[in-house]
């Protein structure tokens, strides 16, 4: 289980997980702007492949006509995986809406490819067919807007899931795409439009080698026009053909500009990535890398657990340093802290080493506890 | 649930942007410089949906401040003893 909260203005939507429920609160007005927003939240958590998705309307002030067609076609989507979607709390504002236009008027108000487009429970790709690249873009663009706060990793694949989907519908020669990703140390596919794709991932984790192993791991993006005349990693090339496989074009995903996974797409043709599907690769790879970036993906969980530890001891250092102020000069702990702030602010330097050299003097010279450069008056402002 | 009503009250978090700092960073930053906050409550007052104590507001403004110092520039976000940031629309 897991929330995040994205918003736009005057409207927010709070995301819960509940086992294979998803759960989307509105809260204050859904107007025209917040709508891209909401859409792209609800196609990730449908591409996420949930069972059943709560919209909770209890908070929700106002909603136009238009947020309501979203939240229909979210359920015609539903309805034709085989899935559910309720909405909860209706308003009576909301309901009469309902009553007025009708479910089925409303959803004519969709964007082309998104209401009509015929689905099979298999192959969630497939609701994409007809997508256009122009409208692919806007919906990732839309999404990267509102879950730019979510370092859950729930939301983080959802999106990336629909990133795999929007990849696979409208690259040229596309027939598999995945997303690999530096989790817990350790390279792991968490996306990918079907077991096929997944397993050639897997076999290159395993075997250490590959153009998605190495696109992951150098930053930059390697394309394998044809695996018959191919000469690098000999373990792995052999099984991609064996399932098929004769072209692939893994691109880099970047966090903060530092390598964190790739995205790779696979073709059964040779040589099937024009440069304009080369282009369109690079165009997914950067909002993946922006959704990433955002999610603070930049710290793995060795560096953010190496950076906690760093900060528990500077912490203590300047509590340190606050408690020889305190005894030094009669202050209380809030002027104590103020008195180093304003140093830093004055001076430049961090805090922390201005805590360190007061915490140092003391061990220095334990005689001296009033050594007058380190309690001048001006370090008692604020 | 973080409920955002108005922009205005973004003030701490289009900082936080122009510092280039995830959340989660900048939370790191605060708490190794003593904040007693947890992630979610600063992720709170970065919106304006939590009012910070002045000593929260002052370690979170100075978490970003050296930020800046780093990026080469001055210290931006003013301290509740300076101009009243949340007062400045």
């Amino acid at each position: 289980m897991g929330t995040s909260t994205v918003r736009s203005g005057g409207f927010s939507a709070s995301l819960e997980f509940l086992g294979d429920r998803a759960v989307i609160g509105l809260r204050g007005v859904l107007d025209d702007l917040a709508l891209p927003g909401l859409a792209a939240l609800l196609d990730s958590v449908i591409v996420s492949g949930y069972e059943f998705v709560v919209v909770d309307l209890a908070d929700l002030d106002h909603m136009a006509a238009e947020g309501l067609a979203v939240i229909v076609a979210a359920d015609q989507r539903m309805t034709g995986l085989e899935r559910r979607l309720a909405v909860r709390s209706p308003s009576a504002a909301v309901r009469s809406l309902l009553d007025a236009h009708g479910l089925v008027g409303l959803a004519r108000t969709l964007p082309s490819g998104m209401a009509d487009a015929h689905l099979g429970p298999a192959q969630v790709a497939d609701s994409w067919r007809g997508v256009t690249h122009s409208e692919s873009h806007d919906l990732l663009h839309d999404l990267r807007g509102v879950i730019a706060a979510s370092s859950n990793d729930d939301v983080i694949d959802g999106s990336l899931r629909l990133v795999v989907a929007l990849a696979r519908a409208t690259v040229g020669g596309a027939d598999g795409v995945s997303v690999s990703l530096r989790r817990h140390g350790r390279l792991a596919t968490v996306a990918a439009s079907d077991q096929t794709i997944s397993d050639m991932d897997a076999s290159q984790y395993a075997t250490s080698e590959g153009p998605c192993v190495d696109a992951s791991i150098e930053g930059r993006w390697f394309h394998v026009e044809s695996l018959d005349t191919e000469l690098r990693w000999p373990s792995f090339i052999p099984q991609a053909k064996a399932l098929g496989i004769n072209a692939i074009l893994s691109s880099p995903l970047t966090a903060a500009g530092e390598p964190v996974g790739s995205i790779n797409i696979y073709s059964r043709t040779v040589s099937a990535f024009e440069p304009e599907d080369q282009r369109l690769a690079s165009v997914f790879a950067h909002e993946a890398s922006a959704i990433l970036t955002g999610s603070g993906m930049d710290l793995t969980d060795e560096e953010r657990s190496a950076r906690v530890q760093d900060a528990l001891l500077t912490r203590g250092v300047i509590a340190q340093a606050q408690g020889v102020l305190m005894e030094r000069d009669g202050v209380t702990e809030d002027a104590a802290y103020t008195a180093l702030r304003v140093h830093s602010q004055r001076t430049g330097q961090p805090l922390h080493r201005r805590a360190q050299d007061i915490s140092a003097s003391t061990r220095r010279t334990p005689t001296r506890p009033d050594d007058p450069d380190l309690v001048r008056r001006g370090d008692r402002g604020g | 649930m973080i409920a955002v009503v108005e922009r205005p009250l973004d003030t701490l978090d289009l900082f936080r942007q122009d510092a280039q700092l995830t959340r989660d960073e900048l939370w790191l930053r605060y708490f190794e410089l003593g904040g007693m906050s947890t992630a979610f409550e600063v992720e709170a007052f970065l919106h304006g949906a939590l009012e910070p104590s002045a000593h929260d507001h002052d370690v979170l403004a100075h978490a970003l401040n050296e930020r800046f110092v780093e990026m080469g520039g001055n210290h931006p976000v003013p301290y509740t003893d300076g101009a009243p940031v949340r007062h400045r629309h």
